[in-house]
């Protein structure tokens, strides 16, 4: 199991170096022509994006799986997020808007979370009529984090499980802390009237 | 928004392509001056020579390297000031895994592929934080540990320091085990384990209570570390030496050996490896690792004369009296009469022992020298053996007594009783060990000086 799990890493790790040429000569191309092909780009990040993601499946949804846990600033992770999805959410005519009061650092995998909420972003901006806003805030020790559209809700709920969803999951349940487990929330009764996904982390 | 026009980047890989692919992003955010390395060797001179604002390091760097050895043997040897900024670039997402338990880290890590916006975002992030802690870095760099503990303590308390708290806690620890200051070290790590049980907090306990030399609580602490992150090998090397101070020296070398032929040019850990199979009575695997040291070990000045030292004393105690001679000899005298004493006290040591009639009359001189001053571990065991060897009781069991005293007696017990034993004085041997137990007693029950 291990050796295929190496095989697949490493068959991903030249992949996503491909795909890292492939960026490059493109932001060189953007540099040189002043030119805007960040569409180009952002599908290119997104390909890499959904190969990690496979690969953390695999990984995260075997036993014993083992997270990353690093001290982040819940701030710089949401500008990141944000980063990464605002100027393709505007092309879709859509604007994120982000809430974030949270100052301090707390311990989690950053990649992963990352990820799950570009996802997320990703999910809602499939349904959002105008609008998609990314917050963080803290609730007695809890770290919400928290996407919320203005689109027509989830058709039912809880959702038909995709692999996503259910990575999603797994993520929050391997945050632990003092014997609390995180927790993937998911509505219909959004700040902005549709859909919402809240991530739950104990620290 | 830092002007990265001005500053010097470094672009370490070893394949061209994901080089031109890592100038052309650093081009993008506005650097000019990016320079290359494609190997090892080579980002080691450039960095040396000119040190680089920014690095951005590939994590495989072929040839048995990666990117982490790099980072860790830089820090280790003083060579990357904290004001560079290192960043780790990599399409692997095992690093991660490697970054969050480790002690020695770089500024940040970014995943392939990423958009040179989101590496301006790293980087400027990483520039705000170096000038936060800017002041603290000038006084831990002049080694002056109570101003930088005053400092992160000032940091601790500010509204500024919030987002860094855990870096501060961080640094509070480790500025404490620099300076010695075990216990509150040890007190330093368990409050950032009341947050997170992170590995590397972990094993600052272990390192912390291994200083201490409270040795049977630090490797409880250490074997659970190295169980659960097999990929954070330091936390395998201090398992190794808390062995080696316990005595179980034959554990040690295992440790080692597993993880060094995971680390194939980690030449530290080969070193320790060496350590451990001399303990362990195994010279062949001690001089096969100090050969590989000395042959292959290409950091600047990294071979010292005390692993010339160690090859001569793995080659003597194979039976090999020649390779030990022609090692020894091959020194020039002038480099001899630069050795500090405790190496001087080994080299003559292990000469008289080989060579008794050219050897003999430079270790009498010493003698002494090697009476009136405390050695380091290795120098005593050289001079005990050839004290016994050249029949003078009263240095060899001066050095013997003294280290049965020491916080070493248990890692280096089994090794002094067979010498002892060789020479036909296993009952002086036993007496000195029993002195040394009865003053140690006597020690723990006289109350502290008011």
């Amino acid at each position: 199991m291990q050796k295929l799990l190496d095989v697949l890493a490493s068959g991903i790790h030249d992949s996503k170096n491909q795909l890292f040429l492939a960026e490059s000569l493109v932001a060189a191309y953007e540099n040189r022509h002043q030119a805007d092909l960040g569409e180009v780009r952002f599908a290119i990040e997104n390909a890499a994006s959904r190969l990690s993601r496979s690969l953390a499946a695999y990984r995260l949804l075997r036993d014993g799986a083992q997270l990353a846990i690093v001290p982040v600033i819940i701030a710089d992770l949401v500008d990141e997020v944000a980063l990464a999805q605002r100027a393709h959410l505007s092309k879709q005519g859509l604007r994120l808007a982000l809430d974030c009061p949270v100052v301090d650092a707390w311990p989690l995998d950053r990649d992963l979370i990352a990820d799950l909420l570009n996802n997320a972003i990703q999910n809602a901006c499939r349904y959002a009529r105008q609008q998609i806003r990314l917050s963080a805030r803290l609730d007695h020790e809890i770290l919400i984090l928290r996407v919320d559209d203005d689109g027509p809700g989830f058709a039912q709920l809880p959702p038909a499980s995709g692999i996503g969803l259910l990575l999603a999951e797994r993520i929050a349940s391997l945050h632990q802390h003092q014997g609390r487990c995180g927790q993937l929330l998911l509505g219909n009764d959004s700040l902005l009237g549709g859909a919402w996904l809240e991530l739950r982390l104990p620290t | 928004m830092i002007d990265y026009s001005k500053r010097r980047f470094l672009v370490i890989d070893d394949q061209a392509q994901a080089r031109d692919a890592l100038r052309a992003i650093a081009q993008t955010i506005g650097a000019f001056s990016v320079e290359f390395a494609a190997n090892y060797q080579d980002a080691i001179y450039r960095i040396r020579n000119n040190t680089p604002d920014v690095i951005l390091c590939d994590y495989l760097l072929g040839e048995g390297r990666s990117g982490q050895q790099l980072l860790e043997e830089l820090r280790r040897f003083n060579l990357l000031p904290d004001e560079s900024v290192f960043m780790m670039v990599t399409g692997e997402q095992s690093y991660e895994q490697v970054v969050s338990a480790v002690e020695l880290v770089p500024d940040d890590y970014i995943i392939k592929p990423f958009s040179p916006d989101k590496l301006l975002l790293r980087l400027d992030r990483i520039a705000q934080r170096k000038a936060f802690f800017g002041s603290y870095y000038r006084e831990k760099r002049r080694q002056n540990y109570a101003q930088a503990l005053a400092i992160l303590e000032t940091k601790k308390q500010s509204e500024a320091g919030r987002p860094y708290r855990f870096e501060i806690l961080r640094q509070q620890a480790e500025v404490l085990l620099a300076s010695g200051e075990t216990t509150q070290a040890e007190q330093a790590y368990r409050q950032i384990l009341d947050q997170h049980a992170f590995p590397w907090a972990k094993a600052g306990i272990a390192r912390s209570l291994h200083a201490q030399n409270r040795q049977s609580e630090a490797r409880a602490a250490i074997d659970d570390v190295v169980r659960d992150t097999p990929h954070f090998f330091d936390a395998a090397d201090l398992k190794a030496k808390i062995c080696m101070a316990q005595g179980e020296h034959a554990t040690a070398q295992a440790v080692l050996d597993e993880v060094s032929r995971k680390t194939p040019r980690n030449y530290l850990r080969k070193r320790l490896l060496a350590e451990a199979a001399t303990l362990n009575g195994d010279s062949a695997t001690a001089r096969t690792m100090m050969a590989d040291v000395i042959s292959n070990d290409s950091m600047p000045g990294a071979i010292a004369p005390a692993d010339r030292l160690t090859l001569a004393r793995s080659h003597l105690q194979a039976g090999d009296k020649l390779s030990t001679e022609q090692l020894l000899l091959g020194l020039r005298d002038s480099e001899v009469q630069n050795f500090t004493l405790d190496d001087q006290a080994s080299y003559a040591a292990l000469l008289a022992l080989c060579v008794p009639e050219k050897g003999r009359a430079r270790f009498s001189g010493l003698r002494p020298a090697l009476l009136d001053t405390a050695l380091s571990t290795p120098a005593r065991i050289d001079v005990i053996r050839a004290a016994l060897g050249l029949n003078d009781p009263k240095l060899a069991d001066k050095h013997a007594a003294q280290l049965m005293a020491g916080d070493e007696a248990k890692k280096i017990f089994g090794n002094l009783r067979a010498l002892y034993a060789l020479h036909g004085r296993e009952v002086d041997f036993r007496e000195l060990q029993k002195q040394a137990a009865l003053q140690r007693i006597h020690h723990e029950e006289t109350p502290p000086a008011a």
